[in-house]
């Protein structure tokens, strides 16, 4: 497979400057130009190969927008290398924008004023999709996406999840082979969150489109997408299968055993026991050490049991210990 | 040239949509206009009450002065409405806002797409109590038309509308750098409760002024009002100054297409 989108070594910095508080505090700012520098994006490299569908995740002020906006052509790399479908972004954008599908979550790309249906049809003038093709895929996506209850309604009468699937829906229409979402589930509910993701799993199965999409909430990732990067303060730190990720840096699995009677002591090699409740007995032990298994005969040997659940390294706290040690970057 | 064609499409659709849109609130698009026609009449009322008493100012009756703020009125009502995506202080909002982002989405002409986002319908009173103004200055003053001077009228109130609308976008430039510099900060630091305060919605007003009423008046109005009036120059200016009023509009229209362009460059969008 050819990479559809390649990244190297790219760089986003922000001029920031210092900001006077006051009455005078506007009038001040004027002149004085005292400024800090933001590494929003720094020294990013990667590759995705078409049909992908990769998951860009980072806390909060991570970089993933900036990172997404220069992949859409909104901004211009401070420096490296953007190369998506053959076209560098930002140079000759108009045209560049016709091939791809862009939702940024906080924003709508549709007309505030106007019912989802009249949107969608300007858009059809906009990006000149022959009428066959529009009715094709209007038609998918409104099953899909259970638009027809909000067809007639205008955007700004719209809930977060229904615009959202609106706005999917728009990205769409034109039959881009790649689509960029920024944060698609920010701010839904559960139920609402699991219709994108299904939504999204499905063009991406069905129709071979090629997703990149950013968040800060881990079980989009976890359900989506098998590759995943991880971004914090502007660095990539991790790019990879997410199981591997847990394998690597999750440290321990789980055997939770609740035996029959109330032992005294239980020993176990090979494992350690990091809780005990009565009956119930937690123990923490790593694959590269010693199997379920082997852990679960050993332990029936000697004890009788009355129930007993393996539980993987919780990627959450996982992932949580990446940001929080730093347990990715490389010494400068 | 079919590029061109589907920029016009298009354009012609998003002002369809605005104009709907503003539409849908009718009784506050009615009180605006009323309101906006009103004040265009106090205005103008005060001053020809106040002229009145003198008969004339400078060498100027009221029905001479009428013409030059009839002209200067209408022409610019015209353009707030044509230009009204570029209206400094709202396309600093749209920028500030990100919704300039969706924009550069779009795979259409910019520029087309800041003219179709905006037309605002109310400008209609200023350019219906202008050009009230206006004719009432025609029929009283005692013009002695010829070919020329008929000609020069709309030339005169194209080139205004085209030179305002240069100033409105320069104005909009300034948008990104300002937003960057000043603004972005304010977003993370201080959730904007600052932006009130924030110059760019202070200064527009005077350079408004300052460009709208003395500088145009020299060629864009003042000139060809001379010429039209047969009144004697008192700056002795060559004798072509009456027709400049084109030239100097296509001049600073191009500059402030070149600023824009360079501007662009510098438009960093906003965090989130
Ligand atoms: N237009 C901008 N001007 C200045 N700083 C910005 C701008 N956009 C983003 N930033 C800064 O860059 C960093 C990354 O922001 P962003 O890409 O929006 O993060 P994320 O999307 O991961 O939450 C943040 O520190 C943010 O404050
Ligand atoms: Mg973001």
């Amino acid at each position: 497979m050819p990479a559809i989108i390649t990244v190297e070594d790219l760089n986003k910095h922000f001029k920031v400057y210092k900001h006077h508080r006051g009455i005078l505090g506007p009038l001040r700012n004027l002149f004085s130009r005292a400024s800090s520098l933001v590494r929003a994006v720094d020294g990013i490299t990667f590759e995705i190969k078409s049909g992908e569908l990769v998951g860009y995740l980072g806390p909060n002020g991570a970089g993933k927008s900036t990172t997404l906006k220069m992949l859409t052509g909104l901004l211009v790399p401070t420096s490296g290398k953007i190369i998506v479908q053959d076209q560098i972004p930002w140079k000759n954008r108009t045209n560049y924008v016709a091939e791809i599908g862009a939702v940024f979550g906080q924003r709508t790309t549709l007309w505030w004023d106007l019912p989802v249906i009249e949107s969608l049809d300007l858009l059809q003038h906009i990006y000149k999709i022959p009428d066959d093709r529009f009715q094709q895929n209007l038609n998918e996506f409104r099953e899909l996406l259970e638009l027809d209850t909000f067809l007639n309604t205008p955007v700004r009468a719209l809930s977060l999840g229904q615009r959202m699937r609106a706005d999917i829906c728009a990205a769409l229409l034109h039959d881009p082979k790649l689509l960029f979402l920024d944060e698609p589930t920010i701010g839904l509910d559960v139920v609402a969150k699991e219709r994108i993701r299904q939504f999204i799993q499905h063009i991406n199965e069905e129709r071979g489109i090629t997703v990149l999409l950013t968040t800060h909430d881990l079980s989009d990732v976890e359900k989506l997408c098998k590759r995943v990067m991880i971004i914090d303060h502007g660095k990539l730190l991790y790019d990879g299968k997410l199981h591997l990720l847990q394998e690597d840096f999750g440290g321990k699995r789980q055997l939770i055993v609740d035996f029959m009677e109330n032992y005294e002591s239980v020993s176990v090699e090979g494992g350690t026991i990091t809780e005990r409740d009565g009956t119930r007995m937690t123990i923490h032990f790593s694959s590269q050490e010693i199997t379920a298994s082997e852990l679960i005969n050993q332990l029936s040997a000697h004890y009788r049991i009355r129930d007993l659940e393996v539980r993987e390294p919780d990627i959450e706290t996982t992932i949580r210990r990446i940001y929080e040690d730093r347990l990715l970057e490389q010494p400068e | 040239m079919a590029n061109m064609w589907y920029s016009i499409d298009i354009y012609r659709r998003l002002i369809s949509v605005n104009i709907r849109g503003q539409l849908q609130y009718r009784v506050s698009f009615l009180f605006d206009f009323l309101a906006t026609a009103l004040i265009t009449v106090l205005a103008f009322g005060s001053v020809a009450l106040i002229l009145q008493r003198f008969n004339n100012i400078g060498g100027w009756t009221v029905f001479e002065i009428a013409f030059l703020f009839g002209m200067a009125e209408t022409a610019f009502g015209t353009m707030d409405m044509i230009f009204s995506g570029f209206d400094p202080p709202y396309f600093g909002q749209r920028v500030r806002i990100g919704s300039f982002d969706q924009m550069l989405l779009r795979p259409v002409n910019l520029i087309a797409q800041i003219f179709g986002s905006q037309f605002i319908l109310r400008r209609l009173g200023r350019i219906i109590q202008g050009s009230i103004i206006l004719l009432i200055a025609l029929t009283q003053l005692d013009i002695q038309w010829t070919a020329i001077k008929i000609t020069m009228i709309p030339i005169v109130f194209v080139s205004l509308v085209i030179f305002f609308g240069g100033l409105f976008i320069i104005g909009a430039t300034l948008s990104f750098w300002t937003i960057e510099s000043l603004e972005v900060v304010n977003l993370f630091t201080y959730g904007g409760t600052e932006m009130i305060q924030y110059p760019m919605s202070i200064y527009p007003d005077i350079i408004r002024n300052f460009f709208t009423f003395i500088l145009p008046a020299i060629f864009l109005l003042y000139y060809p009002a001379l010429y039209i009036l047969d009144k004697p120059d008192p700056l002795g200016m060559p004798a072509i100054a009456p027709f400049l009023a084109p030239f100097v509009a296509m001049a600073v229209f191009t500059l402030a297409i070149v600023i824009w362009n360079y501007g662009l460059r510098f438009y960093q969008s906003t965090g989130s």
